[in-house]
């Protein structure tokens, strides 16, 4: 039987709009971003579009925008996985079938989020993909304003005979109504398809219902095919060549011009036709979102602006008081008066009371918190206490956070110490505002380097060797070398771009290159809504238990105007906070980081020398090599500190210029007299957006809020036509005011290469105070600092290795595991031993820096859980204006005890923290009286971590006291341990059940026949256990043939002429290739006495690649630069050490 | 007393039939290490002393005189264990006085302790190994020196034993080296034969002899390997594979035969040999209600004789392969399904009610597939096929085409060189009879490869 034929008519063309199309949203089942999808309508002149992904919304923000900046209309929709109604309907093989629905108005839009939101929150987040599914009921209850198509081959009028077929369709019409279903037609060019296709145009005209014509597209353009496939594979875990009739059997699901399928439907015109019809009905676009954000209650009587007018004041009273430099009140009430009027135009009360009650519940509960980002250019928000800095002290710029122009909704970053406690302000939002009432939003993971290569390249059958050498190609240092072409780069790897597999996978992996690949969550972003938040998008459940997040990431939910509040955990949080407390128990002194002295000789004194390893921001290679330059001497030097180190003013060539003017070795100059008040502080360079925004406005004349638009026109996301259209308004203000040639040139050039780059100084001020925190810490409270440091890694720059070894460098006691009294975390002693945890007997304490005794107990002050109170240390401004109020001086105590640091047993590699708690517990009902004990009370201890802490050590100060709780068994270990080898020799003997056989059986001495470890055994033992050791440096135990080599030690170097030849040795503890750094690698060289800074120019890295990045010692020659005290060795020979140590990694490739 | 010979450049083949030579008692304990009781052979090679000298002296030799051609180690000691060590460790000759094991022993790294000599599994001996290490136990000596009852009780018997191995004390009987047993029969002629009928009654000869040592054995073989040595010095390979293990000389003779005159060596052949893999005999009961199928033997027969007439690219069963690819199959060597391979009613009738609206179940016609394709002439002024006209040695097909559906387009396998992409037609024609003028129609499937444009009739619908 012949099917019929599509006649070769003359036809009349009539327009068509695509109803059905997959995006890459669709997760490995479609081959196109929406934007693609998008510019195919626009090459086809279709007016409208719609887009159903998989299961969701996903990429429905990215179309409609996308839509919408091109005149399309974008209709949204989506293919729901929906169960068979097997009552009705009887299908024994296929479950659930795939649904296509249209949103026909906004109650079909909440219906469908709704739905998605059933259906995904049901199951956990890795569920099964056949998990996914909308039942019958509620299918049922939330149909209103969705339109249904009976669907391709997955559909539910495509699996089943006759009967069944008109049973799904009378189905569909009960549910959705018959003026609500459209009877789907596809042609793909393939026989099975067409016989459906006939099969449905029958039941069509049985049941009266319209006919509709799609490509069920799945790519927009017909190469993109092989990227389908590609996914294909993925997805189901095959290779090409084994996929078979999975892949496509032919390239037709690209998206077709209005002609085209006008053609291929010539045989029923009236689909094509109601593709125009539907369209019209199709009201709703995300114009229409219904987003509000969630109204603050407030108590009877006041509203929400008034209430926050009350809490601002309160604020503000408290910290404009006059005192300190600070502002008095009347004089900041201006620009809180400006900020609260515009808050209340914009209706922006409810945001910022949610944001303080989220300050406030952490203030309760004693979590410190602190706004960062563009929040701190605002008044209110440092009167609410949402971030530290004043910005009226600091002279920040208001419209960089919020202007009328801008429409779009401020946002509010929040720093939490990372990990629980972060979590406990994430909890209360949810328990806030409901679980369908807050989610966090989304992190899209896109396909790129590594993953793009290693997934193409396993779809494409390489073998392993093949794909590690492709995957290897994808660099993972941050600078590119230009000459680095894709064809070096293969040629290099030995792969030959001429083998149509090797150029077939080179293709493919630049088609998947920012395909999204799977939906993550974001680091700490959170949409809050007015009612329930599953109407506006679907939510789904993260992989973390209790957490939801929404379909959409936080661009996308930036871009549809739902406000996100930003809880992000700072490590640097948690070590500031866990501070606190180890000063508070071991010190007897109570901090306020909110008052500390902000002219601390020690703070400055250190960052002067780039004495910083540990310092939060001002740690890195380049921000030490900087600080000597730059010699910070107040606060204000430290938000530049902060801020000169970035992408900006490094490709700006700001960095020398102001160093060099800091250093009066240029003249500060400015080039125009209109600059003197913007740059003036800067010294004539700008280095700041607020600065850029600034000379818009001073030089052009251009408002807040415009200044904030040419920001963002010129900033990342940056349009050719926006900017033109911008240059043109800047350079007509900058001509009113005179300002031409060259110096217009100048300035138009600053703005636009600055503004891409560009660091917020109100951000950098709020890291510049948990900078200069972190510092005071350090150089007042070493012990404290750096356990709270140890107990928070991973974090920083440096290994905990190097943290340890730069506070023994300083003075501070190391102590190592001891089951007898290390926490699980570190912990703070006095250094004779006898006190522990910090309980000092008689009450008195001793600050430790630099080795020496600084102060005595404090009285305590309350604390506060938000760091520091006003802070406005702005050069021009008269003496440090707002500067804290100091901390009563503590007057050295020498008789007072040295603190040691106790290293954790969560060091002990191999340690579960539920063996670790146990020691822990048990120890402090009943000190341990042998290993046997040990062994007994806790049975959650493994023989092999039993090993293992016997092995660092952890075991040799159990002393034996008292019988064993067995005492029938007789005891053998009748003496102390000592060594580790004494240890190591009873683990095994109590980890093993003798049995009757060894019951009786004593050893002759009660010891060990073990020699004891050496040092260097010792090390090795304590590397392979914890990572790091507290004994000598590693390069130590070299040290004699390092001076046979004629190699110098760290400390040595420094005192050296510029430009002498030296030899270094030590073990490379951090490598880097930075993208500004032209090529060049930095090393940092470790040994017994520092750290000496290497620099490996392009050519010589090429030539010792493997050397220098395999190798952990290294002996360098080279010449000695000191600059401005900034002392580095430029390489010239590399050679490797063959030391050996069971070393723990550098820190690579930042 | 037993010798190691450790060798690291030789086959495990020749190591061992090396070591035949000096003692019937061998043990190949790796491709690289064989062990020897050498207990009473003094009156044949002297001391021990002597024997481990000529051992050493043997293996120098050239490979044709016997030797190995290269430098080995050998370790004479009282138990085995001791030898494999020594010889494994130092290189030469070493001699270990029965009581001096430890002496000569002692300083060997604990990593060259043979764990698998005394069946410890790795992961326990790792673990142990691991111990000692954090023991700061580094030599057999220092591992000797630990107090046995302290040893017992901390690493267990693994531990004792391990101590043991380590000290050279330990005992067992040699696993002895089994001679492989060959199926092979070979004859050399005096006279070059160039016919099959003579050389017919060598292949019985030498499939009798072979039939015979298999039956010995009871064992049967799927894989019979025929070299014959030819004339011109050249070598004539043929491998029978045959789909179940047989023993039975004249199917085998029968076989080869048919095989020789469809692969008939270039020149008269001067030796002959038979090779056959020996496998386990097929045992097949047939139940009582199963009808009987074809002897496996008589069907390998008749199949042989079949593809000697027709060729081997053009025999056997299709299979579908999993792929859009038009018409991809593959031939696979036919075979009588046992009853379980057939589908179960069931299983069917569960087949049809999911997969249907396809055109299977619906009313399908037959379609005959011409092999190869016609190659045809067709004209489409729109797209749209209207006129045919393609013809070969044994079919003609002209006429206008009166109805058509299509295009069913296909296009896959784009990462391979043979990537193929193509249109296909269901076309009406209609033929003029060229007698009475009359007009039939039929119905065919034409296609065009879009690559090249080219036309082809693929098949005709019945």
């Amino acid at each position: 039987m012949l099917l019929p034929a599509a006649p070769a008519l003359e036809l009349v063309m009539i327009p068509y709009i695509e109803l059905h199309a997959r995006s890459a949203f669709s997760f490995l089942e479609g081959a196109s971003v929406p934007e693609e999808l998008i510019a195919r309508c626009v090459e086809f002149d279709m007016p409208a579009m719609a887009l159903l992904d998989r299961n969701g919304v996903y990429g429905a923000p990215r179309f409609h925008l996308s839509a919408k900046k091109n005149g399309v209309k974008a209709h949204i929709g989506a293919e729901i996985n929906v169960q068979s109604p097997s009552s009705k309907v009887q299908r024994p093989l296929i479950n659930s079938f795939s649904l296509p629905v249209l949103v026909r108005n906004r109650t079909g839009y909440q219906n469908l989020c709704r739905l998605i939101t059933k259906m995904k929150l049901r199951v956990a987040k890795h569920a099964e993909p056949g998990a996914h599914v909308v039942t019958v009921s509620e299918l049922q209850s939330h149909a209103e304003g969705l339109i249904c198509l009976t669907g391709g081959s997955d559909g539910p009028v495509s699996f089943i005979n006759a009967d069944s077929a008109k049973q799904s369709t009378e189905w569909l019409i009960e549910i959705f109504g018959k003026e609500n279903v459209y009877a789907e037609l596809q042609r793909h060019f393939n026989r099975d398809e067409e016989a459906r296709n006939q099969a449905v145009i029958s039941l069509a005209k049985q049941y009266g219902l319209s006919l509709l014509a799609t490509n069920g597209v799945n790519h927009a353009t017909p190469l993109q095919r092989e990227v389908s496939d590609v996914f294909t594979c993925i997805r189901n875990h095959v290779r090409l060549e084994t996929a078979g009739r999975l892949l496509a059997q032919n390239s037709e699901r690209h998206q077709k011009s209005g002609k085209a399928m006008c053609e291929l439907f010539a045989d029923v015109p009236d689909a094509t036709a109601n593709t125009l019809e539907l369209s019209s009905r199709l009201e709703f676009t995300l114009e229409d979102l219904g987003y509000e954000f969630p109204k603050y209650s407030v108590p009877a009587g006041e509203s929400m602006s008034s209430f926050l007018r009350k809490r601002t004041e309160e604020g503000a009273r408290a910290r404009y008081s006059g005192t300190n430099g600070a502002p008095t009140y009347e004089a900041a009430r201006p620009q809180l008066e400006r900020e609260l009027a515009l808050i209340e135009k914009l209706q922006l009360e409810g945001y910022f009371l949610i944001v303080w009650d989220i300050v406030q519940f952490c203030r309760r509960e004693g979590i410190l918190i602190q706004g960062r980002g563009s929040a701190a250019n605002s008044a209110v928000c440092y009167a609410l206490g949402i971030t530290a800095v004043d910005p009226i002290g600091m002279q920040l710029l208001f419209e960089r956070f919020l202007s009328e122009e801008r429409g779009e909704w401020p946002d509010i970053d929040l720093d939490l110490p990372s990990g629980d406690q972060r979590e406990k302000a994430i909890q209360y939002v949810y328990q806030r505002y409901g679980k369908l009432g807050a989610a966090m939003t989304a992190n899209v993971i896109t396909y790129r380097g590594r993953s793009a290569a290693r997934e193409v390249g396993k779809a494409l059958d390489f073998d392993d060797e093949t794909l590690s050498r492709l995957a290897g190609l994808v660099h993972t240092w941050e600078w590119k070398d230009p000459k680095d072409s894709s064809e070096r780069q293969f040629r290099d790897a030995g792969l030959d771009l001429c083998n149509p597999r090797i150029r077939k996978f080179f293709q493919l992996y630049q088609l998947v290159q920012d395909l999204p690949r799977h939906l993550g969550q974001h680091s700490g972003g959170m949409v809050i809504c007015q009612g329930q938040l599953d109407s506006v998008v679907p939510l789904e459940p993260a992989a973390m238990p209790d957490r939801v997040v929404v379909q959409w990431d936080k661009e996308d939910c930036a871009d549809m105007g739902l406000i996100k509040v930003d809880l992000l955990g700072l490590g640097m949080m948690a070590v500031l906070e866990d501070s606190i407390e180890l000063i508070r128990e071991a010190y007897k002194e109570e901090v306020d980081l909110a008052h500390l002295p902000q002219d601390d000789p020690a703070v400055y004194g250190a960052l002067q020398k780039a004495d910083t390893i540990g310092m939060f921001q001002v740690e890195s290679r380049a921000q030490m090599s900087c600080l000597p330059r730059l010699r910070p001497q107040k606060f204000y030097d430290i938000v530049v500190q902060v801020a000169i180190i970035r992408p900006g003013p490094i490709v700006g060539n700001m960095v020398h210029p102001y160093l060099k003017r800091r250093q009066g070795r240029e003249p500060v100059t400015y080039a125009h007299p209109l600059l003197e008040p913007v740059l003036g502080r800067t010294l004539g360079v700008p280095l700041f957006q607020e600065q850029l925004l600034k000379i818009a406005m001073i030089c052009a004349d251009f408002s807040g809020g415009e200044a904030e638009e040419l920001r963002r026109a010129f900033g990342f996301k940056r349009s050719e036509a926006r900017m033109k259209q911008i240059e043109v308004k800047l350079r007509r203000g900058l001509l009113r005011k005179g300002i031409v040639g060259k110096t217009q040139e100048e300035i138009v050039q600053a703005i636009s290469s600055f503004a891409l780059y560009g660091f917020p100084e109100s951000h950098a001020a709020s890291f510049a105070l948990i900078a200069y925190a972190s510092a005071y810490l350090k150089c007042n409270y070493l012990a404290a600092f750096t356990a709270a440091i140890l107990n928070n890694q991973p974090m920083g720059f440096y290994q905990p290795f190097t943290l340890i070894k730069d506070a023994q460098r300083h003075g501070l006691k190391m102590l190592p595991v001891d089951v007898m009294k290390s926490d699980w975390l570190c912990t703070i002693e006095s250094e004779n031993g006898e006190e522990g945890k910090g309980r000092h007997g008689d009450g008195e304490t001793g600050r430790q820096g630099d080795g020496a005794i600084k102060g005595s107990p404090c009285p305590p002050v309350p604390a506060s859980p938000c760091l520091p109170v006003p802070v406005s240390p702005c050069p021009p401004v008269p003496a440090s204006p707002c500067l804290p109020v100091p901390v009563s001086p503590c007057p050295p105590v020498s008789a007072s005890p040295r603190l040691a640091l106790r290293l954790g047993l969560k060091y002990v590699k191999g340690l579960s923290e539920q063996s670790g708690q146990a020691i822990v517990k048990a120890r402090r009902c009943q000190s341990f009286t042998g290993i046997d004990d040990l062994h007994n009370r806790i049975p959650e201890l493994r023989k092999d971590e039993l090993r293992k802490l016997a092995a660092v050590g952890a075991l040799n100060f159990i002393q034996t006291l008292a019988p064993t709780s067995k005492p029938e068994r007789p005891r053998k270990d009748h003496r102390s341990s000592t060594n580790r080898r004494d240890a190591l020799w009873q683990v095994e003997r109590v980890a093993r059940d003798g049995g009757e056989l060894y019951e009786q059986l004593f050893e002759n001495d009660g010891g060990s026949p073990l020699m004891p470890m050496t040092l260097p055994e010792r090390m090795n033992a304590d590397f392979r256990g914890t990572g790091l050791t507290i004994g000598k440096h590693p390069v130590a135990y070299h040290r004699s043939e390092l001076n046979k080599l004629g190699a110098q030690r760290a400390i040595d170097i420094s005192k050296l002429r510029n430009g002498t030849s030296v030899r270094v040795g030590g073990w490379v503890i951090v490598r880097q290739r930075p993208g500004t750094a032209k090529g060049f690698v930095f090393l940092t060289l470790e040994d017994e006495t520092g750290v000496s800074n290497i620099i490996i120019t392009p050519q010589l890295f090429d030539k010792n690649r493997l050397v220098l990045v395999d190798h952990p010692f290294l002996l360098i020659d080279g010449m000695l630069q000191n600059q401005d005290n900034v002392v580095s060795v430029k390489a010239r020979r590399v050679q490797p050490l063959s030391f050996k140590v069971a070393a723990a990694p550098s820190h690579d490739f930042h | 007393m037993f010798a190691c010979i450790y060798s690291p450049n030789s086959t495990a083949a020749s190591l061992v039939e090396f070591a035949y030579a000096f003692s019937p008692m061998v043990e190949e304990l790796s491709s690289d290490t064989i062990v020897l009781d050498v207990t009473g052979c003094e009156l044949l090679f002297g001391s021990a002393y002597e024997l481990a000298n000529e051992i050493s002296r043997c293996a120098k030799k050239p490979s044709p005189a016997g030797g190995l051609d290269t430098k080995i180690s050998v370790a004479l000691a009282a138990n085995p264990d001791a030898a494999i060590h020594a010889a494994k460790n130092f290189e030469g000759i070493t001699f270990i006085s029965p009581g001096e094991e430890l002496t000569c022993l002692g300083d060997l790294p604990l990593r060259a302790l043979q764990y698998s000599l005394i069946h410890v599994d790795e992961k326990q001996a790792i673990e142990i190994f691991e111990t000692l290490r954090l023991w700061g136990i580094n030599s057999f000596r220092d591992f000797v020196t630990l107090p046995v009852a302290a040893m017992a009780e901390r690493l267990g018997q693994n531990g004792v034993r391990l101590q043991q191995l380590a000290s050279g004390k330990t005992e067992r009987h040699l696993n002895l080296k089994q001679p492989a047993r060959e199926f092979q029969a070979a004859l050399e002629l005096e006279h070059a034969v160039a016919e099959l009928e003579p050389l017919s009654f060598i292949f019985a000869r030498l499939l009798n002899q072979l039939c015979a040592a298999l039956n010995a054995y009871a064992l049967a073989t799927n894989e019979l390997l025929v070299q014959m040595t030819l004339d011109d010095q050249t070598t004539h390979e043929r491998k029978l594979t045959l789909p179940y293990a047989m023993r039975d000389h004249r199917t085998f003779l029968k076989l080869l035969l048919l095989d020789t005159e469809m692969h008939p060596p270039a020149t008269a052949v001067m030796a002959v040999s038979i090779n056959c893999e020996p496998v386990k005999p097929r045992l097949l009961q047939n139940g009582l209600f199963i009808p009987l199928a074809p002897e496996p033997e008589k069907l390998e027969l008749t199949l042989a004789r079949i593809t000697k007439l027709v060729g081997e690219a053009n025999i056997g069963s299709p299979v579908l392969i999993d792929t859009h690819r038009p018409d991809a199959f593959l031939l696979k060597h036919f075979t009588v399904k046992a009853k379980h391979d057939f589908p179960t009613r069931r299983r069917r009738k569960a087949n049809q009610q999911s997969a249907i609206p396809t055109s299977r179940d619906r009313q399908c016609l037959g379609f005959r597939m011409f092999r190869p394709a016609l190659r045809a002439m067709v004209q489409a002024p729109q797209g749209i096929p209207q006129q045919v006209s393609a013809w070969d040695k044994y079919r003609s097909i002209h006429g206008k085409i009166t109805n058509v559906a299509g295009p069913w387009r296909t296009t896959g396998d784009w990462w391979r060189e043979d990537r193929w992409t193509r249109d296909e037609w269901d076309i009406e024609v209609e033929i003029r009879n060229g007698f009475d003028d009359a007009r039939t129609r039929a119905l065919y499937r034409i296609y065009r490869e879009l690559a090249g444009g080219t036309w082809f009739v693929e098949g005709s619908y019945d």
